[in-house]
């Protein structure tokens, strides 16, 4: 057992407000570009074509402009990046062909905005249009022209996984059925707006930059790539982040340029996106198409799956490998279903390049997956709960594409939820226009192989303990508001038995802190996590022999609690913290050490090709019921209330855990009532916040938390993710409720109230003309 | 920094005669009051204005005056939070304080005066973008273009007009006083409003909207609108609804705003009516809706979704109104 | 066109010249350093903004400098309390986890600030009503909420402590 118990003196287990929060409540938190001061000011020229071909470029007007610092081009960049080694078709600025309107063709910087702006006027930018795909259909046409000339068909990536027999499982069931759901492609709309402030220290040829980013390690490796700089002269820096939800889990253009136009200044300069531009930049959860058949015996257990999914995923590469291959993976892993076949199509198409978002690859296929699970339960009138307690796994398994699933809490998040929301005693009884609906979901701890393989431990996290008593962890995880900071301070103050505010954690400056892969696939827990024990447990050590030599006892039988060191079973003994650390300190001065966490080789996934995606070492699990009132005349749906139970493991704090799951539901729900973008020719008709819908408070219900602690054998205390693995329940269960309020299916997200008017109008007509024959 | 406006020179006159003075010396100025229709424009570079004039210093520009008979005067000034929570008009009037409860969000509340949600431009998908977005489009036909992108094939602009205060302040038959160089005159307030997205207001050069009348009124009022999320959006549909008690029964008054260029008055249901209200009579508000209101593909949501919401709200917004009048009596 | 602004801006006097055409927003992060007002939006879309003008929020990024002249101008950094303590609402915040990233946490300890000088104990609809305009994209909204009847919470207890005292 490796839970703590949960007590008054243990900092794991306790609900501990963020340790860098004052700063946020106070205004004194420094983001990105609150860091701008008197820098330069840089401007962006974005392609107004969707698809060309670059003929000229001059920019001799704008580099005579009084005020203008630098101009550069993509002539001033011929390294592609990206975030996948094997997948890099991305320039910081087009050369040659543009691919997207909005895709960065120069960029200027300038003494003030309004220079900067009249700069970008004055460059003469000509394209030869070619023709240009906004659907997947239309992309993957015969005689489509290619986007990128190495991918046939404009098909980035096909997937083609058959595990079991899945003919020979539909041939088994009871009820087949089939259906094909369209879910609408969605930004992060993280409240703070892309920005990188970045300073060129001349003399010392050095690049100090600043940026949004969730993973300062890549960005640092890029930018030295594609500015042909020695990593050692760029210094990183990732100041207060305003979200991610996975729009900065890769470099991205502007990150580039920012980087060119300081060097080219041999000065600060600042670039701050508009918020158009930061939903152009995009990266979000691509328009997917899922066509899925499903076999259910009477009993409600499933004996087949075969999804065919096809995503539209935007011009360029960015994580769209990854993302076709998690939509598949993660068919596994959450019930019990031997025979799965999965075909999967990356499309290319012209539109701002999508990447991985909360949830990455998993929600719109399990948004298809359990609102056909309901269908199917409710035509053989099954109750929706039934069909899932028929599909459970037993912990520890492997699943058949060699997911490792060692702590499976999906049952206790079922009864919770069941219990929580009076599902027995209610359902059905909620009056016209009012329904309950319920589902599950899950999600990976972490991708048990990183991106950019290096052979390399996963993370490493440092401790420093110095003359002052103060115990300093040094981690390159990206705090971004997830509150992985305070994950690693409670998980060392708790390994060493001192207060979480002895310890000082020092995070996103490659000054400082180790190396580490970043705020992506909700890796930071279970990895960074392990690596903070692991550094703490060796820090304890040497304490412990400090310790031990002052009380004369052997180092193994030292305890340290509440900051007192004491000789196990022995009440006299006892030592305070900085009289331990003195003498510790005596022996070799300041100590240092570390602690690393490495995916052990059984959790990295199957031996089939794209088998290592949605490998972990432990999967979250969720359950959750939504209440949902649909007004039909207007088609609006209100949802009233959400209870969700998710088995973490173990809540290392549990106020924060809490804070993920509303959040990662809440996300779900706008995805699943409101958010969608929409392109004339390829043009973004959502570029603002009031045409992108986010949920207002108005719209957000009361959402009922039920933490389920399966304690994971690898995990941290037993602790997993938290934050993504109730996202995917949320459409399904709301759409769920909606059926069980109107008895309406909707094959479509989100639930608009267009969406849901002209489908019930629909149906109406449809229940008429039935009528209309029957009477004839 | 943000994107720099481009420049210009605000004035703000303290008296009627001064602010006549600024406009003939100025014709080209735009007028400002809250901002928070005409600043997001200015970040936009949808207005090309060499001067602001600021009217919240102008003399009972945001009084509420009862007049004879219960008529009321609101000065254009008045703030939206004002009249959101201003007893006169909590009772049978309270659909414009429903309304103006509606519009954005408290902190644009606070900002956002009466005349300048009169007055405020109309709203499309392919206008409220940045410059590079509209030039990347070749603009349109309602600046800087020749095209409609929402109807190539027409003649006009077809941006809507989303105020929410028109469609109850025209149901309870309000009319404007407009300041101009030749002194005041008084308009209904449906007749200050074109339906030309492009040019969508009636006023004269010069001209000021500097209040609004609202005659007797003894009955029943409602707002109601349709947008996709519950604060912030504009409406996609709305509507006013007044049910006064006339000789011999009842009349009602419907006004529709944000599916057209200009808010529509919905004609031919205004005999007087028995309560509670027929079958018949919802289906002729219903088609009496649909046939009226235009809207057009310039909004996110389907045009279609905005005509079936007008009419749905107006049906129900009738009935409520006839429920409640019938269990006053 | 540039004037000389006078306002008072968190409690001091202060005279700078501006612009006509200075946003708020700028005003307040370049002029003043007051770094709390953050851009989230194009223009007046999501509220990250919001500073108090007269005690009343409003869209500093919508708003000209120029009009806030001889206002009382407030921003999240004027809000601590004597000796920079955190107020009620910025405890709150912080302790209930009302801030995950803090992106919108200026804008909407602005908005329940002016709830709360208004409204000593406003219930959940009334905390719903003056925070519709605040977009948060990280806590559904949830722990807000709970932050600011905490915060209310303790102020009617403070009160009611000051009064028996």
């Amino acid at each position: 057992m490796n839970a703590p118990a949960r007590t008054a003196t243990r900092a794991a287990g306790t609900r501990t407000p963020l340790v860098d929060g004052i700063e946020k409540v106070t205004g004194r938190a420094r983001f990105t570009a609150d860091l701008a001061g008197d820098a330069a000011v840089a401007r962006i020229l974005r392609s107004p074509v969707a698809h060309g071909v670059i003929r000229r470029i001059d920019t001799t007007a704008a580099e005579a402009l009084p005020g203008v610092l630098a101009v550069v081009t993509g002539a001033d960049c011929a390294h592609p990046f990206g975030v996948l080694p094997i997948a890099m078709n991305e320039y910081p600025m087009a050369r040659d062909r543009v691919r997207y309107r909005g895709e960065p063709v120069a960029a200027v910087a300038a003494v003030d905005a309004a220079t900067a702006a009249r700069a970008l006027k004055a460059i003469e930018l000509q394209i030869d249009p070619l023709p240009a795909y906004f659907t997947a259909t239309e992309a993957r046409a015969p005689d489509a022209v290619l986007l990128h000339d190495d991918k046939p068909g404009n098909v980035e990536r096909e997937v083609h996984h058959v595990f079991g027999d899945p003919d020979a499982g539909l041939a088994e069931a009871d009820l087949v059925r089939t259906a094909t759901f369209t879910c609408a492609e969605i930004n992060h709309a993280q409240m703070e707006p892309h920005a990188a402030v970045a300073e060129w220290v001349p003399g010392r040829e050095e690049l100090i930059f600043h940026s949004v980013t969730q993973v300062p390690f890549y960005t640092h490796k890029h930018l030295a790539r594609c500015l042909e700089m020695d990593p050692a002269k760029i210094r990183l820096v990732k100041p207060f982040v305003g979200g991610g939800f996975g729009s900065r889990t890769e470099t991205l253009n502007f990150e580039i340029i920012a980087g060119l136009l300081a060097r080219r200044t041999g000065g600060r300069v600042a670039l701050v996106l508009s918020r158009e531009e930061t939903l152009i930049s995009h990266r979000g959860r691509p328009e997917t198409e899922v066509t899925l058949a499903l076999g259910m015996r009477a009993d409600g257990r499933l004996t087949a799956c075969k999804a065919e999914v096809v995503m539209r995923g935007g011009a360029y590469a960015g994580y769209g490998i990854v993302t076709i291959l998690y939509a598949g993976a993660l068919l596994h892993g959450l019930y019990d279903l031997p025979n799965i076949r999965y075909d999967g199509y990356r499309v290319y198409a012209n539109l701002p390049p999508c990447g991985a978002m909360r949830g990455h690859g998993t929600v719109d296929v399990r948004h298809a997956f359990e609102t056909l699970v309901d269908r199917m339960a409710h035509e053989l009138d099954l109750d929706p709960f039934t069909v899932r307690r028929a599909n459970l796994l037993e912990a520890p398994l492997f699943t058949p594409n060699g997911l490792m699933v060692n702590s499976y809490g999906l049952p206790d998040c079922l009864d919770r939820v069941e219990a929580a929301s009076g599902w027995k005693e209610r359902r059905g009884k909620l009056g016209p226009g009012r329904g309950l609906g319920m589902a599950c979901s899950h999600y990976v701890s972490g991708a048990a192989k990183p991106v950019h393989w290096t052979g390399e431990p996963h993370a490493v996290v440092a401790l420093r303990l110095d003359f002052d008593g103060a115990v300093t962890a040094l981690t390159g995880a990206p705090e971004i508001g997830q509150g992985s900071s305070t994950m690693v301070a409670i998980s060392v103050a708790d390994t060493l038995g001192i207060d979480v505010g002895r310890v000082r954690v020092v995070c996103g400056d490659s000054a400082t802190v180790p190396k580490d892969n970043g705020a992506y696939s909700s890796r930071i827990t279970f990895m960074v996590g392990n690596a903070a024990i692991g550094a703490a447990r060796n820090l304890r050590t040497e304490l412990a022999q400090a310790a031990a030599a002052k009380l004369e006892a052997d180092p193994a039988d030292i305890d340290c609690a509440g900051e007192v060191f004491s000789v196990r079973g022995s009440a006299q003994s006892q030592l305070t913290w900085a009289e331990v650390v003195a003498a510790a300190l005596a022996v070799d001065g300041p100590i240092t050490v570390k602690g690393s966490f490495t995916t052990p080789e059984k959790a990295q996934g199957g031996g089939h090709r794209g088998g290592a995606v949605g490998s972990t070492m432990g999967f979250s699990y969720a359950a959750q019921v939504v209440e949902a009132t649909v007004d039909v005349d207007l088609g609006r749906i209100t949802v009233d209330r959400v209870w969700v139970a998710l088995d973490c493991g173990f809540a290392i704090n549990p106020l924060a855990v809490e804070g993920q799951i509303e959040g990662s539901v809440w996300m779900g729900m706008g995805q699943a009532l409101m958010e969608e973008t929409r392109y004339a020719e390829g043009l973004p008709l959502h570029a603002s916040l009031l045409e992108y819908r986010v949920p207002t408070i108005a719209d957000s219900p009361p959402i009922e938390v039920h933490i389920v602690e399966s304690v994971d054998p690898l995990g941290p205390f037993g602790a997993k993710e938290a934050g993504e693995g109730a996202l995917s329940g949320f459409p399904p269960a709301l759409a769920a409720a909606v059926a069980d309020a109107i008895g309406l299916d909707m094959d479509a997200l989100p639930l608009s109230p267009d969406r849901v008017l002209e489908a019930l109008v629909a149906k109406r007509r449809a229940a008429q003309r039935a009528k209309r024959r029957e009477d004839a | 920094m943000t994107e720099a406006l481009a420049d210009f020179t605000l004035h703000r006159p303290e008296s009627l005669e001064s602010l006549a003075i600024l406009r003939r010396a100025v014709p080209e100025a735009r007028l400002i009051a809250g901002g928070t229709d005409l600043l997001p424009n200015l970040r936009r570079g949808l207005v090309d204005a060499p001067a602001l004039i600021d009217l919240t210093a102008l003399p009972d520009f945001a009084e509420i005056e009862p007049l004879a008979q219960g008529a009321l005067r609101l000065g254009a000034g008045l703030r939206l939070a004002d009249l959101a929570r201003a007893p006169e008009l909590a009772g049978p009037r309270q659909a414009v304080a429903e309304a103006a409860r509606g519009v954005a969000g408290p902190a644009h509340r606070n900002a956002a005066t009466l005349g300048g949600n009169l007055c405020q431009d109309t709203r499309c998908l392919y206008y409220n973008q940045s410059d590079w977005w509209r030039a990347a489009n070749g603009y349109c036909l309602k600046y800087r273009g020749d095209t409609c992108h929402v109807a190539p094939q027409g003649k006009r602009c077809r941006a809507a007009f989303a105020s929410d205060l028109a469609a109850p302040l025209i149901a309870l038959g309000a009319e404007v006083a407009l300041a101009g160089p030749v002194g005041e005159r008084r308009l209904p307030l449906a007749d200050l409003y074109r339906d030309d997205g492009a040019d969508h207001l009636a006023l004269a050069p010069g001209e000021v909207l500097i209040a609004v009348h609202l005659p007797p009124f003894a009955g029943l009022s409602a707002y109601e609108k349709a947008r996709q999320r519950r604060a912030i959006d504009f409406p996609i549909a709305g509507v006013g609804a007044a049910l006064a008690r006339v000789t011999g029964g009842w009349r009602l008054s419907l006004a529709v705003t944000g599916t057209d260029s200009r808010p529509v008055a919905i004609a031919g249901i205004d005999d007087a009516l028995d309560l509670p209200l027929s079958d018949d009579m919802l289906a002729r508000i219903d088609k009496a809706v649909q046939k009226q209101v235009t809207p057009m593909r310039s909004t996110m949501i389907s045009s279609h979704y905005r005509r079936l919401a007008a009419s749905a709200l107006a049906r129900r917004l009738a009935q409520r109104l006839a429920e409640q009048a019938r269990d006053a009596r | 066109m540039t004037r000389i602004l006078r306002l008072t801006l968190n409690g001091r006097a202060r005279a700078d010249a501006v612009a006509d055409n200075l946003l708020l927003i700028d005003y307040l992060r370049d002029a003043a350093r007051l770094t709390s007002v953050k851009q989230g939006c194009d223009g007046g879309e999501c509220g990250a903004c919001l500073v108090l003008v007269d005690g009343s929020p409003r869209p500093a990024c919508i708003t000209l400098a120029a009009q806030c002249e001889g206002a009382k101008v407030e921003t999240l950094e004027g809000l601590s309390g004597p000796g920079g303590a955190l107020s009620p609402l910025q405890r709150a915040f912080h302790e209930r986890l009302g801030a995950q990233c803090g992106f919108c946490t200026p804008g909407m300890v602005v908005s329940a600030t002016a709830l709360l000088r208004k409204t000593k104990r406003p219930d959940e609809g009334a905390i719903r009503a003056a925070l519709e305009g605040n977009l948060c994209r990280c806590t559904g909204y949830v722990k807000i909420i709970d932050a600011v009847q905490t915060a209310a919470a303790e102020m009617a207890a403070d009160q009611t402590a000051e009064a028996a005292g």
